[in-house]
């Protein structure tokens, strides 16, 4: 048997449970995790602007919630402040947070691995501390709570994310929408080019290719997936707050990366799901959850350098190579 | 002299107290292949990496084809068509070795496609195919480039050079580490390689440098010692005295002045 059809038939198998959920899972558990489920999606999303950067050009970011948050603070005062309708505040949250992202980046990427990791940081907790000092406009750690504008109006009839089944197609839309223009990336020749980067920068730049400026466009790239994640949580909650562009919410992402597989396309979406699923049930049961986290973030950084989705790679690959080399084996096999 | 492709005037560099290039003006013809060879320390490498952009220098000049590039970025000098291997064996070693090809001859483009199919560019594509051919990697072209042998990532190397279409061409120790077969397939490409495209090569291998060097210009602490034919070089009393002088390295100063 060679991998391809398993391959395809876990594609297949995903695409049509997330196309069922909102009627799949109330009637198999509960209503409660089409939520969770469509929380999962957005923190993938948000795990992918992580991925993209460390996985794809060798950046490791531990500040990707400010653009998170930039994202989610552009949307929730657009709405509060600016009183802007569903897609203009969209669009504010993620210009706001691709904008910061230009402005930091042009700093960041001069430098790599420790430094970038150090500097990301750092930007990212000047930002926090100011939006918690500055209460007035972004209601520090409580936060700025809206209500939503409708997303679109149909014939007299307003579509909301009020509706949970439409909330979660929406958010389900979007996020393969980011998923899809990543994929497109990373295959073009603008992605060959950041996969040189990630691989040996000197010679990058002796080939000919712009180093800083290819790592400064990555870095936008990588707001606009945070930005897009953090508008479309500001719209799942209905408010936004300082504390998620705390650095603790940045290092969550970069493990969910790294334990689903860093390099992958669906290693954040893997990770996520896997260690949100953990907190979901472990947390009500006992407090010290983030022990688990941590000892998984350890066994897959030893055990799976390429994650979960690396694993899995790797044993499709091994699978076709054992069928390619012993294709009589597989005639006898089936008679 | 009429027209130089390289050209450096009085071009310094010194890291704290020791001087890796001093006061070096050198200017080499277009068309031939140009060695430069000297003891270990002697500034060889840092002169290339003066050329390439890696370092800026602490003064002098260097001229590209009569322009100047002193302090310009790597990419730029790239670019403009001056290429060059490492010392130290540089591929990317998680990409296949069709995509190392592939990258270089993209990388001359200033314009990187965000969206398009890498795949879909038939022009490169072929010409990564052609130039598999030639260095005689096509059988291994979908293999990671980080699993080949030491011998086969030169030849990659090699072939990076060739598929990116450069005017001048810096080769640091392109031999080193390589078996006899391995060495004599490399020179035979890069003699190959020099009808179209000016050559500087650094090698401490002496049947490669008198074997394929047109000129050889001999540094010593970061300056001239010397500058001229095989023949004249393998004559000269202070090269024999600085470099070539200790007794086991007698044999092929004999060939080469035969030669």
């Amino acid at each position: 048997m060679t991998g391809r059809p398993l391959a395809i038939g876990l594609a297949v198998g995903t695409a049509v449970f997330l196309i069922t959920v909102p009627w799949l899972i109330p009637a198999l558990i509960d209503s409660f995790w089409v939520s969770v489920i469509t929380e999962i999606l957005i923190w993938s999303l948000f795990a992918s602007s992580v991925n993209l950067l460390f996985g794809y050009v060798g950046l490791l970011s531990f500040g990707q919630a400010l653009y998170f948050g930039f994202g989610m603070y552009g949307t929730a005062l657009g709405i509060d402040h600016l009183a802007l309708s569903f897609w203009p505040a969209f669009g504010l949250g993620i210009v706001s947070a691709m904008a910061m992202a230009l402005v930091s980046g042009v700093l960041a990427v001069r430098l790599t691995w420790h430094y970038f990791a150090i500097i990301t940081v750092v930007f990212s907790l000047i930002f926090y501390f100011l939006a918690v000092s500055m209460k007035p406009l972004t209601g520090g750690d409580d936060g700025i709570n809206f209500s939503l504008p409708p997303v679109l109006r149909l014939g007299g009839k307003a579509f909301g994310l009020t509706d949970p089944t439409f909330q979660y197609f929406f958010v389900l839309v979007v996020v393969s929408l980011c998923l899809f223009l990543k994929f497109r990336v990373i295959n073009s020749p603008l992605g060959k080019g950041f996969l040189a980067i990630r691989d040996n920068d000197l010679r990058a730049s002796l080939i000919g290719l712009n180093v800083y400026v290819l790592r400064l466009i990555a870095f936008v790239m990588a707001g606009f997936l945070a930005g897009v994640s953090g508008a479309l949580f500001a719209f799942f909650g209905r408010y936004a707050s300082a504390s998620y562009m705390f650095y603790q919410v940045s290092g969550e992402a970069v493990v969910w990366t790294i334990v689903g597989g860093a390099g992958t396309l669906f290693g954040p979406l893997v990770g996520t799901a896997l260690f949100i699923v953990i907190r979901e049930i472990v947390s009500s049961h006992w407090e010290h959850h983030s022990l688990l986290v941590g000892l998984l973030a350890i066994l897959a950084v030893i055990f799976a350098p390429k994650g979960i989705v690396g694993l899995w790679n790797g044993w499709i690959t091994r699978l076709d190579e054992r069928a390619a080399a012993s294709p009589r084996l597989t005639l006898q096999a089936d008679p | 002299m009429s027209h130089a492709v390289l050209r450096t005037e009085n071009l310094t560099k010194r890291f704290g107290g020791l001087t890796a290039v001093d006061n070096l003006s050198i200017s080499l013809p277009g068309g031939r292949i140009h060695a430069i060879i000297g003891p270990n320390g002697a500034g060889k490498t840092t002169f290339f990496n003066l050329v390439t952009g890696l370092l800026s220098p602490g003064s002098g000049r260097i001229f590209f084809r009569g322009r100047d590039i002193t302090g310009c970025r790597p990419h730029v000098i790239s670019r403009l068509g001056i290429k060059r291997t490492l010392q130290v064996k540089s591929v990317f070693p998680e990409l296949s070795v069709a995509d190392n090809l592939w990258i270089t001859r993209q990388a001359r483009d200033r314009f990187l496609h965000p969206f398009r199919r890498a795949a879909s560019d038939l022009d490169a594509k072929m010409r990564v195919v052609q130039t598999l051919e030639q260095i005689g990697l096509a059988d291994l072209a979908t293999r990671p480039a980080g699993t080949l042998s030491y011998g086969d990532v030169a030849m990659l190397e090699i072939g990076m050079a060739l598929i990116s279409e450069p005017i001048l061409l810096l080769l640091d120790e392109p031999t080193c580490g390589m078996s006899p077969a391995e060495t004599s397939r490399a020179v035979a490409k890069i003699r190959d390689l020099a009808r179209t495209i000016d050559i500087v090569i650094i090698e401490h291998d002496m049947d490669v440098v008198f074997g394929i060097a047109d000129d050889i210009t001999v540094l010593a602490q970061g300056a001239i010692l010397a500058s001229g034919s095989p023949a004249e070089i393998a004559n000269d009393e202070r090269v024999r005295e600085a470099y070539l002088g200790r007794p086991e390295d007698e044999d092929f100063v004999e060939e080469a002045a035969h030669a």
